[in-house]
């Protein structure tokens, strides 16, 4: 790295629109360089120093599809995220396979576990999350270090999915702890790679609270379909582990056990909040920051992704407990992409004088689309309410009140449900319908209106409209038969009694078919039952 | 005894034969000859047939069918018309017009600079009226500020072919190769409509299940996709180019992709990959709304025929008419790329172009910033040659002018122009935001439109020049294969009319220009081969005899050579020889707050029946009987909830009805709106209206579109984001037909009627 010796910040710690000349962002994973690539220009233009360090050997890639690179359907060469070169030619330091230690905010330091120091203007911690180790003998429940043993993965990095991608080669049975999005993704995924393939989860059904019962079972049943085994409503003890040491069965509460040689576990994550709660930050479910993303009482940490709680100061903040999670990260990716987008525009607002961005919007309730091949699942929001319930606001003050519509179709595994409120989603279900479930993503994400007739949404998955719908023996003399003409059918069938044999013939007459040619064999159908009729 | 030439309209250039008209209707010799008689009160002096050419087979569609009624129409314009100063158009004899433009250009710019005078050209013109033009506007006129309509029509796709492949050439393939294809994906384009007999190209494809239209409508080309044909994909408006970035996500990380051709023929694989890794097909999805399933079928469709048969990738005005229309060409360019396409044997990539010779209209310096043969107006070599063949110091040549948006923005504006030519082109109803554009003519110190109708811009105009219609002149056209196709004269012009070519010789001289303006069109043809000699789009080779001989000559064709029917067999245009992965980027895709209520995405597009601003296609009886009127798609379903029913009235604007009355009564404009015909259809996504943009006034879409352009092309947003849908009640005193020239009420008075005794 070329940038001059860095300045000690001449201005004083209070003064808020001080230029950050030297940012240092933790951790390297798809929001960090979503960040680190929008605040490039600022580093390129040598408006600041900007430094990015990653625990991992490799430059950030696409976190979502460590399951698909467990399966061999992709490489992580096209799941790459950021290129370390290309970086570093445009200013950026990217210091990768180095864990940081510790952030000393009174000398305003990121330490690196090998001792070297990194001082900051800011910094923005983007650590992300960690997988959830569940509480089973056998297995080690410090969360921090966690040592896996042989033949149990968690599916978060590049390691992970090199441990399934053995049992997938290998057509070996695969046992997936958990029934969330993630645990369905890689069963789905290892299952029609070639694995064996059994999911374990409690509860009478996957996505447990995400999705409503019949939905829920609608979808056990399209996992059997797919010849994934769904072992539900088990409370999972612990692990059995061979005389080699490496994992053998899933051993449950009712004394039953399953057999594996590999055991996925998907019981969730946890933001790795570790540095910011040693750096005396506020922390609940994950490093607590308020609506510019800044931590709690701080006046130089950011904190975005996986890893960040949107939870301001303000304890009646209406935005704040808005999404009915206290502001804890969701895990899906959208939301961290578009903090790193506004944290880096207001970055380059500091920086380089670009115009401030417009506040960060409230994030509503992600739609969990489930990435698979063989199942086509997707769902938002309030699916827990039935048709005929009785909305609790609605005696309220509510002017609009919560209403359902359902179709379900278990023997061909459709399901679509669709939670309104004043013809707006509030939730829905929609499973082995993919033109609905687009539709109702799209309508949920926008906030756009049903339309009043539910059944348009279904229809989008019906066959086609048959086009023009006339056909000869049914259309008038005044209807047109051939629209580049502008030909009617009653001046086709004049010109065929008139003497036209073929179609040739009939275009030479009245110009039917000589445009885009679509009508030529409705000409010739009328030529041959004009004919037909003749000779009868 | 015919004249073999070509049709009017569109880009196709469909093959005609002109041949003086006969007594009866036509047909007679063919039994039953029951030829739909033109229903109009116009005869046509000529027959028009079909004639036998690779583009078009023998089809025409209906707008060639009727084109020759306009020859001798009643609304023609057959002689110069000054307006007075009572704001009546009067009679002036060729001399007076002449002299009074040549006063008004020296005037304007003796008090406001060489740039005070502007030109709008067309893309319909002949190459040798483009080329002419060019030269006209710098060294007559002196004056920097020329562009033409094909910025709003051409510009991000020639912006985008330029960047990846360095050079901009519409089909970089004869039309037939189409035939052989087996996977066509056809992204914004309406050929069913647009030019119809193309359509027989994609049977091919369709036969074997594999026409992908890509369209947020279910268009006449959407619906050819039906019955197993193909797959329609109906992505919400804006959303295309997401859509794009999946498709290459999935190519890339399914193992699709063609490495050989990836690590040979191009550059930027590493920065693309990052580009697309963002976009799996359930993000798509949740954006486009797209099924994530048809996202990887489209894409596994499109790699199977790359590798084991034939695919092509063709992009039209939907996805490219957008303030992100270059970045959404690129991607459509990259997956092409990615498939090893462009220059294969195996398929490739190409934009539809849509004016009748819109690309060689855009190749001879009509633009803001070129000069002929498709040369940069920047680069010194490039200015040293074109000033030589035109016998001129580099440096008399002006720089770089504004692109057109931003010339009829400056139109009577402090330091902008204050006397323009319009030629072959119908702004105030082509062009974004008309009610500025309107405002931006009627503050201009003087107006010269060439036409031969008096179109909507016309009206506006203080002097009206009437020209030459296609079948009274002879020329050249390019097609949208690049293929050079003589134009040829059939019939003789009305007295009074006149070829611009000898109006830009007159002017030049009355004007003192150097060098010189030829009123011959051969011999504009031969300056404009030693013009474009050696430039990116090379005619030297391209000469009268061989076109009469029948040659198929596409460009770049230098002397001595056959031309060049098929681009980058093997190297693109870019210096190494490689072709551009460039990567680009999706806007924040998803806003999170929801629109407002009511609000809609309008798609502005075309009708089989009229072809751009309707000028010349309004005025044919059989056409205008069957779109007489603009109509609003609209879905049935937003349709019960704001109360409209089929063939109502309703009024479409960019503000809600409240805020809209809250502007009205601060503001000092009132606000634009289209007044049309509700028509309800299942074929358009409820969050989606469609207005054709063929009519003008209060009927214009592009009353509602807006002045953003892309930062790259120029190319306005002619896909307005949001815009509001409401009943319109209409006074039953208003007659119809006259309904579509009302002007917005308040400011906007019509213009003064022409009287003519």
């Amino acid at each position: 790295m070329t940038a001059t010796t860095p300045q000690p910040a001449a201005a004083s710690s209070a003064a808020r629109a001080e230029s950050p000349r030297r940012v240092v962002v933790v951790g390297f994973g798809p929001v960090a360089a979503r960040f680190v690539d929008e605040l490039r220009p600022a580093a390129a233009a040598g408006a600041v120093e900007l430094t990015v360090v990653g625990e991992e050997e490799h430059a950030a890639y696409n976190r979502v599809l460590v399951a698909d690179l467990g399966v061999g359907r992709t490489s992580l060469a096209a799941m790459s995220l950021a290129d370390a070169d290309e970086l570093a030619a445009d200013g950026v330091r990217v210091i990768t396979g180095r864990r940081v230690a510790r952030i000393d905010r009174s000398r305003r330091r990121v330490l690196l576990s090998d001792a070297t120091a990194l001082p900051y203007d800011r910094v923005v911690l983007a650590t992300g999350a960690r997988a959830v180790v569940p509480n089973l003998t056998g297995l080690n429940p410090d969360p921090f270090h966690p040592v896996l043993p042989e033949g149990v993965t968690a599916m978060r990095d590049v390691s992970d999915a090199a441990r399934l991608a053995e049992a997938v080669r290998g057509r070996r049975h695969v046992v997936v702890l958990g029934g969330g999005v993630l645990g369905l993704e890689a069963a789905l995924a290892a299952s029609e790679e070639g694995a064996t393939v059994t999911v374990v989860h409690h509860g009478d059904r996957p996505l447990g609270r995400s999705i409503d019962r019949i939905g829920g079972g609608s979808l056990s049943a399209a996992l059997r379909r797919q010849g994934v085994r769904v072992a539900g409503n088990a409370r999972s003890t612990g692990i059995e582990t061979g005389p080699d040491g490496a994992f053998r069965a899933l051993l449950l509460e009712d004394g039953s056990a399953i057999d594996g040689d590999l055991l996925l576990l998907a019981c969730g994550a946890r933001p790795r909040r570790e540095l910011a709660e040693g750096g005396g930050l506020a922390v609940d479910a994950g490093i607590i920051v308020d609506h510019s993303l800044r931590a709690l009482h701080t006046e130089h940490v950011f904190a975005i992704g996986d890893c960040a709680q949107v939870r301001c100061a303000d304890p009646v903040c209406a935005e704040c407990t808005a999404d009915g999670r206290g502001g804890a990260p969701s895990g899906l990716i959208a939301p961290g992409w578009r903090q790193a987008d506004w944290l880096a525009a207001q970055f380059r607002h500091d920086l380089l004088g670009e115009p401030r961005p417009a506040p960060l919007a409230p994030e509503k309730p992600g739609v969990i689309l489930l990435k698979a091949r063989g199942v086509n699942l997707a769902l938002a929001g309030n699916v827990a309410v039935e048709p005929w319930d009785m909305d609790p606001l609605e005696d309220s003050c509510s002017p609009a009140p919560l209403r359902v519509a359902v179709w379900t179709d278990p023997e061909h595994g459709a399901y679509v449900k669709m939670a309104t409120r004043g013809g707006v989603l509030e939730g829905f279900v929609a499973l082995g319908m993919p033109r609905a479930a687009a539709e109702l993503t799209l309508l949920f994400e926008s906030g756009g209106e049903l339309p009043a007739d539910r059944s348009v949404i279904l229809r989008l998955d019906g066959p086609e409209a048959a086009l023009g719908g006339v056909s000869g023996a049914s259309a008038g003399p005044d209807a047109i038969l051939c629209r580049c003409a502008g030909v009617t059918h009653g001046q086709v069938a004049d010109s065929v009694a008139g003497g036209c044999s073929t179609v040739q013939e009939v275009s030479k007459a009245t110009r039917a078919g000589t445009g885009c040619g679509g009508c030529r064999d409705e000409v010739r159908e009328l030529i041959e039952r004009h004919f037909a009729s003749v000779a009868a | 005894m015919s004249t073999a030439t070509h049709c009017p309209y569109c880009a196709l250039q469909c093959a005609m034969s002109l041949a003086p008209a006969s007594a009866g209707a036509g047909g007679a010799a063919v039994p039953g000859g029951a030829l739909p008689a033109p229903v109009g009160t116009t005869p046509a002096p000529l027959d028009v047939d079909g004639r036998d050419f690779p583009t078009n087979r023998g089809g025409l569609c209906r707008k060639g069918w009727t084109s020759a009624e306009l020859l001798r129409h009643p609304d023609r314009v057959t002689e110069p018309l000054l307006r007075g100063e009572d704001g009546h158009f009067r009679p002036v004899s060729w001399e007076q017009a002449l002299e009074r433009v040549a006063h008004e250009v020296r005037a304007a710019q003796a008090s406001h600079g060489a740039d005070a005078v502007g030109v709008f050209g067309g893309g319909g013109l002949t190459n040798e009226k483009a080329y002419l033009l060019g030269k006209f506007a710098r060294l007559a006129l002196r004056t920097s500020r020329i562009d033409y309509n094909g910025r709003f029509c051409m510009s991000s796709a020639a912006a985008a072919g330029n960047r990846a492949f360095g050079i901009d050439r519409g089909l970089p393939f004869p039309v037939e190769d189409l035939d052989t294809a087996d996977t066509i994906l056809l992204l914004g384009s309406n050929v069913a409509e647009t030019m119809p007999p193309f359509v027989a190209h994609l049977a091919g494809a369709r036969e074997a299940g594999g026409l992908v239209v890509v369209d947020p409508r279910r268009s006449t080309t959407a619906a050819l996709t039906a019955d197993g044909a193909g797959i329609h994909l109906a992505p919400a408006p804006h959303t295309d180019l997401i859509l794009l970035l999946g498709l290459a996500h999935v190519v890339i990380n399914d193992g699709l992709l063609d490495h050989d051709y990836v690590a040979e023929r191009t550059e930027g694989l590493e920065s693309l990959i990052r580009s697309v890794a963002p976009w799996w097909p359930e993000r798509v999805q949740a954006a486009t709304g797209v099924p994530a399933v048809l996202v990887r079928e489209t894409a596994a469709r499109l790699a199977r025929s790359a590798r084991t048969g034939s695919c092509y990738i063709l992009t039209g005005r939907g996805i490219e008419q957008h303030a992100d229309g270059t970045d959404t060409v690129t991607a459509a360019i990259n997956l092409a790329l990615l498939l090893g396409l462009p220059g294969s044997e195996r398929g490739g990539y190409g934009t539809l172009t849509g004016q009748g010779n819109g690309q060689g209209g855009r190749e001879h310096g009509q633009k803001s910033d070129q000069l002929p043969g498709y040369r940069k107006i920047t680069d010194p070599a490039a200015r040293d040659h074109v000033a030589r063949v035109w016998g001129v110091p580099a440096e008399s040549i002006p720089g770089p002018g504004l692109p057109a948006v931003e010339l009829l923005a400056s139109l009577g504006k402090d330091g902008g122009v204050r006397c323009l030519f319009v030629h072959g082109a119908n702004v105030v109803v082509s062009a974004p935001d008309v009610s500025a554009v309107r405002e931006g003519l009627r503050a201009l110190d003087f107006l010269v439109v060439c036409d031969f109708f008096m179109s909507e811009t016309a009206r506006e105009a203080d002097l009206v020049l009437p020209v030459l219609q296609w079948a009274e002149e002879e020329g050249t056209m390019t097609n949208l294969e690049g293929r050079v196709l003589r134009r040829r004269r059939a019939i003789e012009p009305p007295a009074g009319s006149r070829s611009e070519l000898w109006i830009m010789n007159r002017l030049a001289e009355l004007l003192e220009a150097p060098s010189d303006f030829p009123d011959d069109p051969r011999a504009v043809f031969e300056e404009l081969r030693a013009a474009s000699a050696g430039g990116l789009a090379d005619y030297s080779g391209v000469t009268y005899e061989r076109l009469d001989a029948g040659e198929a000559l596409h460009w770049p064709c230098p002397e001595g050579s056959d031309g060049t029917p098929r681009l980058f067999a093997d190297r693109f245009a870019h210096p190494d020889g490689r072709a551009r992965l460039v990567a680009v980027r999706a806007s924040s895709p998803l806003p999170g707050a929801g629109p407002e209520a009511g609000a809609f995405q309008l798609a502005t597009g075309r009708l089989l029946e009229h072809y751009q601003s309707g000028a010349q296609t309004r005025r044919v009886e059989a056409l205008s009987a069957a779109q007489p009127e603009v109509r609003l798609s609209l879905h049935p379903a937003p349709a019960a909830r704001l109360g409209i029913t089929d063939g109502a009235w309703v009024r479409v604007r960019r503000q809600p009805a409240t805020a809209a009355a809250g502007g009205a009564r601060q503001g000092t404009q009132p606000e634009p709106v289209v007044l049309a015909r509700a028509e309800l259809t299942a074929d358009i996504r409820p969050d989606t209206v469609f207005l054709p943009f063929h009519f003008p006034g209060l009927a214009a879409a592009n009353q509602v579109t807006e002045q953003r352009t892309d930062p790259i092309s120029g190319m306005p947003e002619f896909k307005t984001p949001r815009v509001f849908v409401e009943p319109a009640v209409v006074d039953p005193g208003i007659d119809e037909p006259t309904l579509d020239r009302l002007l917005p009420p308040g400011t906007l008075v019509p213009a003064p009627r022409e009287e003519r005794p």
